[in-house]
């Protein structure tokens, strides 16, 4: 006997069910979304405390601290070079989620070099200003304060390029130098220069710079990242991620403000870098590259090299991050499973903070300088 | 068992009022929060964005004269300013290199002086 009423009645109580868990579903989302964006979060700043020991212009250099609220002396010296278009925090995203925290926590004298914001006179900062300039003197501070002649250097992505750059330039004052994500290859498919390329864009005015801003630099990286450079589809991915619980979220938010909050590039060193690394002059591979005038001689980076891609990069292809082989045939080359920046700060990142440390340790470079 | 369930709910209608005043008060919660707290705005813009960027809006495109200067004198005084900021940095160079001169000064007076030589008898 049927006592739930006859068929279409049904039918209808079924259709209004469905609706109610829709709209209770929804409305969970937006309840979990309200919380997320009302709780205090952790962006815009580093997650370990740190004190600045040199200052320059818009740069910081950070000392990293203890839990009691001390430096790391009498530690082995390492230093993070992140990239200048980008915010350094990356690097030290979440307490636990910290890829320098991680490297201090494993017996380090952490720094970090935070290029801070161009103003639009910094517009002018071109390759000299950032290796021979702000880079070189972060290296000598950290030499002072931990009176080691030669320190540790891990660059990430444009950052490992200057520190490349760097190294070449200043080999006797680097002992290892661990590069993430830094292309090398400028003629390599995909990545920022290579979709300039393909736009026909000539990229900067090296002589009339202008201080390229933020959302143009941000459009870049969107460009990259099929299907997140559509307010729909980036709408559309949030509400999918808002079935994750709360803590998630609140993880999720820390990453997405460090993707979405790029800081605007000085047009000079984007023109000298486009001019002379990028697709066709290629001057890194080809070994043509120079800073300011003064020629680059690869060869002289002979302390151990540890180069890191990761396997889904649409900012620096793995194929023109391994390229690094051709170029300093002792480096040794780590492949990750994940993105530019989930193999950095992301749940896998364990990973490469392991393999970072062994290679900073006693016994892991292959070659010592 | 779904039966039992589907038994001891209250019925729809109950369910569907009851789900409207929950919408209310979310509404609510949401206007709230707008009224209270500035951030909130900002943050939400970013999120029918699809952003979860916290602490400050999307990136958008600023009015010309943030990113290059619209006057000949406005160039001059930016460059003026860039070469202070090069300036800035030699001197910290040269700070640097007094410190290691001081440095190697103090090791060089650490270390005991060298033997004489001895006198030819």
């Amino acid at each position: 006997m049927n006592d739930a009423g006859p068929e279409p009645e049904r039918d209808q109580e079924r259709e209004l069910e469905a609706l109610l868990e829709l709209s209770q579903r929804g409305r969970a989302k937006l309840e979990r979304l309200h919380e997320v964006l009302t709780t205090p979060g952790h962006f815009g700043t580093g997650a370990t405390p740190a004190t600045v020991v040199y200052r320059e212009n818009k740069l910081r250099l950070l000392r990293l601290l203890d839990e009691t609220g001390q430096p790391r002396a009498g530690r082995p010296p390492v230093l993070f070079v992140p990239a200048p278009v980008s915010r350094y925090f990356i690097l030290d995203l979440l307490p636990g989620r910290s890829f320098a925290g991680y490297v201090a926590a494993a017996g380090f004298d952490v720094y970090i070099a935070d290029f801070g914001t161009p103003g639009r006179e910094d517009r002018f900062a071109d390759l000299v200003y950032y290796v021979e300039g702000l880079v070189r003197r972060c290296v000598r501070t950290v030499s002072a304060l931990t009176d080691h002649a030669a320190i540790n250097v891990v660059g990430y992505c444009l950052g490992g390029t200057l520190s490349l750059l760097y190294s070449a330039l200043h080999p006797e004052t680097v002992r290892r130098l661990v590069l993430l994500t830094t292309t090398v290859d400028g003629d390599v498919e995909g990545g920022i220069p290579w979709i300039a390329h393909q736009m026909g864009l000539a990229g900067e005015d090296y002589d009339n710079p202008r201080l390229v801003p933020a959302a143009e630099v941000k459009s870049w990286f969107e460009m990259l990242a099929p299907g997140s450079n559509s307010t729909l589809g980036r709408v559309s991915d949030l509400w999918d991620r808002l079935d994750d619980d709360p803590d998630r979220l609140r993880e999720v938010r820390t990453m997405a403000s460090w993707v979405d909050d790029v800081v605007p590039a000085p047009g000079r060193l984007l023109a000298e870098l486009y001019r002379k690394l990028g697709p066709g002059a290629n001057g890194l591979l080809k070994g043509t590259a120079t800073v300011g005038e003064t020629p680059v001689d690869l060869a002289a980076v002979a302390m151990p090299v540890l180069s890191v891609s990761a396997e889904k990069d649409t900012i620096a292809p793995a194929a023109g991050v391994d390229a690094v082989r051709s170029i300093v045939p002792h480096a040794e080359i780590l492949r990750l499973p994940g993105g530019h920046v989930g193999i950095v700060a992301g749940r896998s990142a364990a990973t490469l903070w392991k393999r970072t440390v062994e290679f900073l340790g006693p016994t892991g470079g292959s070659r010592e300088a | 068992m779904a039966d039992d369930k589907t038994n001891n709910d209250p019925p729809l209608i109950e369910r569907w009022l009851a789900e409207q005043q929950q919408w209310q008060r979310t509404f609510l919660t949401y206007m709230d929060s707008m009224v209270k707290n500035d951030d909130f705005l900002v943050h939400l813009g970013n999120a029918l964005r699809g952003s979860l960027l916290a602490g400050k809006p999307y990136p958008t495109q600023p009015p010309p004269a943030a990113s290059a200067p619209d006057t000949p004198s406005e160039d001059k005084l930016d460059q003026i300013l860039f070469a202070l900021r090069q300036l800035e940095g030699q001197v910290h160079d040269l700070r640097l290199t007094l410190d290691e001169l001081k440095g190697d000064k103090k090791r060089a007076a650490k270390k005991p002086p060298p033997p004489k030589p001895k006198e030819p008898q």
